[in-house]
């Protein structure tokens, strides 16, 4: 019934929507990876950056540096300051504890951001980008720039993080510090310096990200608090939150058949279930394994 | 305590102060939140030409204040994040505040209460009941909600209450004790297809957002299209909306290059796909874009940019104020310039519904004999009789009827250079649609222009 | 660890057989029957018909942080979901009260046990995992839900399987018990379903299956040694909750008379398992506390005009705080600061004993 021309523009899209999601999947395990935590105000921390920078940005014009600036500061900042003082007194808790403990920061943020900068009066806000407006046209859809720079960003993020945790003196002690805290300390390492540095970088990539995904999918405090995380959570834990490039691949793939469905009227409008139908079935089927019997995953 | 409990409840320790300082900062920020508006920005974005009227002009006895036994009222709107129609009320209560500064009414102040409810059917219940057994509100002027009109439409009718707000869901059109300022969705969908029909379009895509009552107002616009031969087809989405792009693509297919898209949904979603289309290349696929009166907002015009001038078009259910220099325009202007610290959207139409409602209510409580009860307010407002309020193309009238459309006549405005300007003065919705014939015939009003109806 | 430690103080759920009445226990179950008779006898005549309506909320949201409650505290599972499957006992509730003529306890049971079923079979092969995994399936399985019920709408008197008809223009109101038409009956209504709930999960937390939650929380490796099937005891906690959970949808959908998909959306879920956990869930009293948290705090705010927004912001906190420094929640802390602060008084009479919210 549907031509093949008829899903193309789709397919467009799809990539774009799975780049969002790879952007904030990637996220989330990087974070999780190097500091133990799964960092769930990730999309809140980033939504109230990108409102900042919406706030020091002159209207109808995109963002500049000083409000690039604004947002990685202000995301660096808060989760800084999150892990230090809330990494220690939440240590050996488990990671569902600790997990739990980052969607209190998330609420807060959501409550600030709506209280600060209502909707109220049909308020509609949108952030840009220069590079918004440059791009090519692939199947009768115009892609520009931003979402090519989002999936590099991804790209980069998914190689750069993997081989930094791997090979660097810094990436391996927070790989180790995140699996075992106590026994990294006993080994010598600054344990307090090295998840110092996790949480701050973790801070600049949420920062970078909330900008990117503000302008790609919507400057509205529901969607990046909420939507977008929850979605990209589904990525990560067809990740099993362990394998970057697992999630990369998986974002793309719920991007896709989200929008593949999308001109089926059949099933379209259930087409929002894709990420949590997708992640059900993954991880049904990984845990035959033993990959999730692992003591330390016992809260 | 061991030494390493007792870490740890030094580290609780920091952790607590930590919860103290993020009270501290929170609530720092709501108080800036509350002194600057909607951060600042948002309040300024919608340009108010400088009041020239005074404020004096809302009641009988300038610069007298009110002293007598207070009139009470109040109004629920929707309040939550992504939605927000808390304008409608805060409008009013600041319209009644000028009131009370100028002499009340008939010496009397309003005392108005704006409550706000999170779409949940038991708390909006619950509040209708504290502004009656509670509050002792004598009339409901200035709600807005999602829901209110199903919810609380029987108590309303139960306890004898006349509401005047600005509707949102089906029941606030089709009961005899609900009026509204506004068209609403179905009727101003209306108005966004029967404009995209008079530039002859070969088909139409109309989408709207998963709310209550979806199949109700697509039957507007499915009349129209029926009446006039062109194929259409419907669609609803959920919304905060996952993918735009998607959104955009799926209904430039849909509607093709000589065909016409009409969106009803509110202005942060609607915005999300104009911007989809915009960055995808489609606003040229389709020969129009349409959209009912939510997106008639200059935040819309700004963020658009000149690509959509003249190829979006947006219905307008109250008098545009772009260029307005009437009276009531004035009025609304100085009032909100006055006592309006609390409406955080600024200018724009929500804040236009809450004067219109409180306008008219104003105008009604005036005519009262004697004390005011539910019975003598109530009574005031179902006799409220061709009102003429400059934001209207029509005469406003309550009356005896089944059912109410008051406003039946619509503007249509596009975006230009970061504003909304008029580019069609006021039309009648085509009495194709049943509901707008049934009316008609109840209410026996010939479709004509009885104010500023100037328009090219 | 510590969370065991402050459970057995709090005094419930101790793993042993239904404990001979002592002193103390006498004490108790005589002071709850007097709030309880309060409630129920004392409250409708002097309240508000606003607060009326926020308490019929309160008991039908108490059973429903009860049930998330046995979840988190008795087997460890933190339901990000729960408002879900809140919402299938509530669509199932609405669709048999238009449908049907049934008696309205008939339709509470069918739609606690057909919650029952479904909120067991999705779970079901979830159970094979653990702790934060388990955790976000049942977010993804809420997310799941909520799209379908979006999409479906709640019945709103239509025809159909769904029961929905959205081109109604007079939605008509979901029935209730005959003999609980008024808002002041159905209070006392949903109180007393709220208390034969509480009894039901109370008798479970007394019995075997209490005892083999505790096994299962202390070690669970330690309670498949001693032959208890570990996940036949998870499948009756999941079961229990559905079912209470169930039921106050049903009950939900006679307080409200008219429901919508747009007043459950996911993050409800998020704040549901806030507010246990500030409540505390590893008692009953924080169950209660909770529900107050969720239902009647809101209605007091919005009474003194504080944006909705704070709710959150003050969720938000007290996950914080709560994880953080008190992991059993106000259920245990209260009594301790207000012990606390007893003895600080009774140590300098100077001042007037205070309140401390003891209620």
């Amino acid at each position: 019934m549907l031509g093949w021309s008829s899903f193309e523009p789709f397919l467009i899209s799809g990539l774009a929507l799975g780049g969002v999601y790879a952007l904030s999947g990637v996220g989330l395990v990087v974070l999780y990876r190097a500091t133990g935590v799964l960092y769930l105000a990730f999309g809140a921390v980033g939504a109230m950056g990108a409102y900042l920078a919406w706030q020091t940005t002159p209207p109808n014009t995109p963002v500049g540096p000083v409000g690039w600036i604004l947002c990685i500061v202000f995301c660096a900042v808060v989760t800084l300051a999150y892990g230090v003082i809330f990494g220690p007194p939440l240590a050996g808790r488990g990671p569902l504890v600790q997990a739990v403990c980052t969607l209190g920061l998330a609420l807060v943020l959501f409550g600030v951001v709506d209280l600060v900068w209502p909707s109220s009066g049909g308020a509609s806000r949108s952030l840009t980008l220069p590079t918004d407006n440059y791009g090519f046209v692939a199947g009768g859809v115009t892609v520009n720039t931003t979402q090519i720079i989002s999936l590099v960003v991804g790209v980069v993020l998914t190689v750069g993080t993997g081989a930094f945790l791997r090979y660097s003196k810094l990436g391996t002690a927070m790989r180790a510090m995140a699996n075992d805290r106590e026994i990294t300390a006993t080994l010598g390492v600054p344990v307090r310096r090295v998840e110092a540095a996790a949480w701050l970088g973790c801070g600049v990539l949420a920062g970078v990200a909330g900008i990117l995904l503000a302008d790609l999918s919507a400057l509205d405090d529901t969607t990046l608090v909420f939507t977008v995380v929850i979605s990209a959570l589904a990525a990560a834990l067809i990740g099993r939150l362990r394998s970057i490039t697992l999630t990369f691949v998986a974002a793309l793939v719920i991007g896709l058949v989200h929008d593949l469905i999308t001109p089926i009227t059949s099933i379209s409008d259930y087409r929002d279930m894709t990420p949590f139908v997708l992640a059900a079935i993954a991880l049904l089927v990984v845990s035959r394994g033993q990959v999730m019997t692992r003591s330390r995953e016992e809260a | 305590m061991n030494r390493r409990e007792q870490r740890r409840s030094s580290r609780a320790g920091v952790a607590g102060a930590a919860v103290a300082v993020l009270v501290a900062v929170s609530a720092a920020a709501g108080c800036s939140s509350l002194n600057s508006g909607s951060g600042g920005k948002a309040a300024s974005a919608p340009t108010a030409s400088t009041p020239t009227v005074s404020t004096s002009k809302c009641g009988t006895k300038p610069g007298v204040k009110a002293t007598g036994s207070p009139i009470v009222l109040g109004g629920i709107t929707t309040k939550e994040p992504g939605t927000d129609f808390s304008d409608i009320g805060t409008t009013a209560a600041a319209y009644f505040d000028c009131v009370n500064d100028n002499g009340g009414i008939n010496g009397h102040p309003v005392k108005y209460y704006p409550e706000t409810e999170q779409t949940n059917p038991s708390q909006i219940a619950s509040l209708a009941h504290q502004l009656v057994s509670t509050d002792h509100a004598v009339g409901i002027v200035g709600s807005s909600s999602i829901i209110e009109c199903s919810v609380d439409n029987s108590y309303w009718k139960k306890e004898g209450f006349y509401v005047l707000g600005a509707g949102i869901d089906p029941e606030c059109w089709s009961t005899p004790n609900t009026i509204s300022v506004n068209m609403g969705p179905r009727y101003s969908s209306d108005g966004a297809v029967a404009h995209a029909l008079n530039s002859h379009v070969s088909k139409i895509a109309f989408d709207q957002s998963n709310v209550p009552g979806t199949t109700y107002i697509a039957g507007g616009p499915n009349a129209l299209a029926k009446a006039k031969h062109v194929p259409i087809q419907d669609f609803t989405e959920n919304v905060p909306l996952t993918s735009a792009n998607s959104v955009a693509i799926k209904l430039a297919n849909a509607a093709g290059p000589s065909g016409a898209v009409v969106l009803n949904f509110t202005p942060p979603e609607a915005l999300l796909i104009l911007q989809a289309a915009q960055k995808l290349g489609l606003e040229d696929k389709v020969k129009e874009w349409g959209c009912s009166t939510p997106c008639n907002t200059d935040f819309l015009a700004k963020a658009l940019g000149p690509k959509w001038n003249g190829k979006f078009f947006v219905n307008a259910e109250l008098t545009p104020l772009n260029g307005d220099t009437s009276q009531t325009a004035g009025l609304y202007q100085a009032i909100l310039a006055k006592y309006g610290k609390n409406v955080t959207g600024g200018v724009g139409s929500f804040s236009q519904m809450g004067f219109t409602d409180a306008e008219i209510a104003t105008h009604a409580l005036e005519t009262v004999k004697g004390a005011y009860t539910v019975k003598s307010v109530n009574a005031a407002f179902k006799n409220i009789k061709n009102y003429v309020s400059g934001m209207q193309c029509q005469a406003f009238t309550y009356g005896n009827y089944s059912e109410h459309i008051p406003n039946n006549m619509d503007y249509t405005v596009t975006p230009d250079n970061g504003k909304m300007v008029l580019t069609q003065g006021c039309t009648a919705i085509p009495s194709v649609d049943p509901q707008i014939a049934a009316y008609r015939k109840l209410a026996g009003t010939a479709p004509q222009a009885s104010s500023s109806g100037s328009g090219s | 660890m510590t969370v065991t430690d402050h459970r057995r103080a709090a005094g419930t759920g101790a793993p042993r057989r239904l404990p001979p009445l002592g002193r103390p226990a006498i004490t108790r179950i005589s002071v709850i029957t007097v709030l309880l008779l309060l409630a129920l006898f004392a409250l409708p005549p002097v309240m508000s018909l606003y607060y009326t309506d926020t308490m019929t909320q309160v008991a039908i949201y108490a059973i429903v942080t009860l049930g998330l409650g046995v979840l988190v505290g008795r087997v460890g599972l933190f339901s990000l979901g729960q408002v879900a499957v809140l919402t299938i006992g509530a669509w199932t509730g609405a669709r048999l009260l238009f449908a049907t003529g049934q008696p309205f306890p008939v339709v509470l049971i069918e739609a606690g046990l057909v919650t029952m079923v479904i909120g067991t079979l999705i779970t079901l092969p979830a159970l094979r995992l653990r702790g934060l995994y388990l955790a976000l399936i049942t977010l993804m399985l809420a997310g799941a839900v909520t799209v379908i019920e979006a999409t479906i709408n709640f019945p709103n008197g239509g025809g159909g399987f769904s029961g929905y008809d959205g081109s109604l223009t007079h939605i008509p109101q979901i029935r209730r018990p005959s003999i609980a038409v008024s808002d002041a009956a159905y209070y006392r209504y949903a109180v007393i379903v709220a208390i034969i709930m509480f009894g039901l999960v109370y008798l479970h937390l007394k019995t075997r299956p209490g005892r083999a939650w505790a096994a299962i929380k202390q070690s669970e490796p330690a309670a498949l040694a001693a032959g208890l099937n570990t996940t036949f005891y998870k499948l009756w906690a999941l079961a229990l909750a559905s079912f209470v959970t169930g039921v106050a949808g049903a009950l939900l959908a006679g307080a409200d008379q008219e429901l919508f998909s747009i007043d459950f959306p996911i993050q409800n879920s998020i704040e549901l398992l806030a507010v246990v956990l500030m409540g505390g869930a590893y008692s009953i009293t924080g169950a209660v506390i909770a529900a107050f948290l969720f239902q009647f705090l809101p209605a007091l705010l919005q009474n003194w005009g504080v944006p909705n927004d704070w709710l959150i912001i003050i969720f938000g906190l007290g996950v914080l705080q709560v994880l953080t420094t008190a992991p059993a929640g106000i259920a245990d802390q209260m009594p301790r600061d207000i012990r606390r602060l007893w003895r600080r008084v009774t140590r300098k009479p100077a001042r007037p004993a205070a309140e401390g919210g003891a209620k």
